[in-house]
């Protein structure tokens, strides 16, 4: 079943062709990776997915609705959280009052408690094995920290689909592992991964399909394994 | 983290505030009718300041509308006065301002830094000078006389505004939605995103921020007696409290409360004391504690006292190790000394004896 689909979409910056009639889909249950050399516009579709940005042209559809025009709130409420590529987290408070902000309003439907957001947050900052990390300033945190610390942010809207934007990037080989542990992990709770990725281990070891993009529009689709051998993906990333 | 622990505490600000309403509730008992006149244009100011620092504060939003939403109160005052009794005239100023401020709201606040600071602007000259049209061509009027309500009821209605402003903060503050609003001034696209509606908050904060300086315009008037559009929508009343809040700190309820006191007072000492110097000395002065002390004043007396808790924890400290020391060098010595001088004694009192 497909929870997100892309239908011809096509979005330009003035004269530049950022999306250039595009269509993707995304099933439930899936990981995939929407990769790309830099400027292939892969931000631009999270954008547009996200409801940051309306598309020129096109259709957004997110569980069977169509999300085109819908703003970014409201898009959160429906189940789809992101992260973002610079990481915009709110600095001058702490990890704990980021977290509790995203699952006060990312849930309008339920009234939460003063004790069951702290027993709630404790649990998400405890899956990211950052419960130590809680009362922390954000500003003292190391980027990847800072990364994870937004992946706990997005899970804390309760989304039923995630869109990672490179949070696997700076990363060391160790937090590499855990990071692409997690996002199996995440999987298996059921939230359906697209993520933008550039670190190809974390591609090949964690996706089930790959959506390579060059200039705006999308060249391959398949299994990473499949997207390996494709004779274009190859010339785009070696050169020919 | 010193500052968290001893200053964050609801019950403290809680207590601050109520102490500042009690103080300013029994004043006229005691104070000299003077003293209350200027009191009653320090309220006008910490008002101003304290509703702009509702929205601006958290936000970073600068709104140059104070004016225009103070002014409506006044002129609504002017206009209405004759016919209703002031409560009435303040709430529905109040409810004015509401509207004017929703519609700029949803008007700029799309718009973002300068823009919007320019567009406030824009507006207040605007609805200046609408209303200075309407009255010198439809109505042939240039300016309007207000019946006084007298200094102790103006100054009564001053008290209770800032009473209501200082709750509406406390409770806001203390709600998800301040938080929220602090999420908007960090990042307003991660705020979006993680599902707080951004536009309506903005607009709705700002919309309330408004009730009390229309409210506080429309008391304002009957202190004024004599309004025309230029007194009423004075474009100064729009820089003085973002100047105010800079002064004094945007952050707490303290910052924009001292800001605005101490500089109306310094204002009116300069105004009396130089008045050739006295833009002069302001903007020197105003120089000075933006270069200096860029969270404002209420920074240094932040300092002051963590410097005095930290000297009052080494005098503490000190204590303990004179009684240590007194407890294992000098007691041992002195009870040492007393024996010997007891025992040299008994001896000696042994040999008269014998």
């Amino acid at each position: 079943m497909k929870i997100l689909e892309g239908i011809d979409i096509t979005h330009r910056f003035g004269g530049l062709m950022a999306v250039d009639n595009a269509n993707f889909h995304v099933d439930q249950g899936e990981i995939v990776g929407l990769i790309g050399p830099n400027g292939a516009g892969k931000t631009t579709v999270f954008n547009i997915v996200s409801g940051a940005i309306k598309p020129t042209l096109g259709k957004v559809k997110f569980k069977g609705e169509d999300i085109t025009a819908v703003k970014p709130h409201q898009i959160c409420h429906m189940g789809l959280a992101r992260t973002f590529q610079t990481t915009k987290l709110f600095t001058n408070m702490s990890a704990f009052d980021n977290i509790k902000l995203a699952l006060l309003f990312g849930n309008p439907e339920r009234k939460i408690g003063r004790k069951e957001a702290e027993k709630e947050i404790n649990q998400l900052f405890a899956v990211m094995g950052m419960l130590s990390d809680r009362n922390k300033p954000v500003k003292e945190m190391s980027l990847a920290m800072q990364k994870r610390l937004e992946i706990v942010r997005a899970l804390a809207t309760n989304p039923q689909m995630l869109l990672l934007d490179e949070v696997m990037s700076g990363l060391t080989p160790k937090e590499l592992t855990q990071s692409m542990q997690l996002i199996t992990q995440l999987r298996d709770r059921g939230i359906t991964i697209f993520m933008i990725e550039h670190v190809m281990q974390a591609i090949m070891g964690v996706c089930d399909r790959l959506i390579v993009f060059h200039y705006g529009s999308k060249i391959a689709e398949g299994t990473p394994s499949e997207v390996v051998k494709d004779p274009t993906v190859n010339a785009i990333y070696l050169g020919k | 983290m010193l500052i968290s622990t001893i200053f964050s505490k609801r019950k403290f600000a809680l207590s601050m505030i109520i102490l500042s309403i009690v103080l300013l509730g029994i004043a006229p008992r005691f104070a000299p009718p003077y003293t209350i006149i200027s009191l009653i244009t320090i309220l006008m100011y910490v008002i101003l300041t304290l509703s702009w620092t509702i929205f601006s504060g958290p936000t970073n939003y600068i709104s140059l509308a104070t004016a225009a939403l103070f002014g409506v109160g006044v002129y609504t005052s002017a206009v209405l006065n004759k016919s209703l009794p002031l409560i009435v005239i303040v709430i529905i100023s109040g409810l004015l301002s509401f509207i004017l401020a929703l519609l700029i709201g949803s008007l700029t606040l799309r718009l973002k830094g300068v823009y919007f600071i320019l567009f406030t602007f824009g507006v207040t000259a605007l609805i200046r000078n609408v209303i200075q049209w309407w009255e010198t061509h439809i109505t042939l009027t240039v300016g309007r006389h207000v019946p006084s309500a007298g200094n102790e009821t103006v100054y009564a209605y001053m008290v209770t505004i800032y009473a209501l402003t200082l709750l509406f903060i406390f409770l806001l503050q203390n709600s998800s939605y301040g938080m929220a609003l602090q999420g908007i001034g960090e990042n307003e696209d991660a705020a979006e995103h993680i599902g707080i509606d951004v536009t309506r908050l903005k607009v709705l904060t700002f919309a309330f921020s408004a009730i009390f300086m229309g409210a506080a315009g429309a008391v304002m008037a009957t202190r004024w007696r004599y309004i025309d559009p230029t007194i009423a929508f004075n474009p100064l009343l729009s820089f003085l409290p973002v100047l105010m809040a800079i002064f004094g700190g945007t952050w707490l309820l303290g910052g924009p409360i001292l800001g605005a006191v101490i500089f109306t007072l310094l204002q009116e000492y300069l105004i009396t004391e130089y008045p050739y110097l006295y833009m002069l000395l302001m903007g020197l002065i105003l120089v000075i504690v933006i270069l200096y002390l860029p969270g404002g004043l209420l920074t240094l007396i932040m300092r002051l006292y963590i410097r005095l808790v930290i000297q009052w924890a080494k005098t503490k400290f000190q204590i303990q190790m004179l009684k240590t020391r007194w407890a294992e060098e000098w007691r041992p010595k002195v009870s040492m000394a007393l024996a010997q001088w007891r025992l040299r004694i008994q001896w000696r009192m042994g040999m008269k004896r014998k």
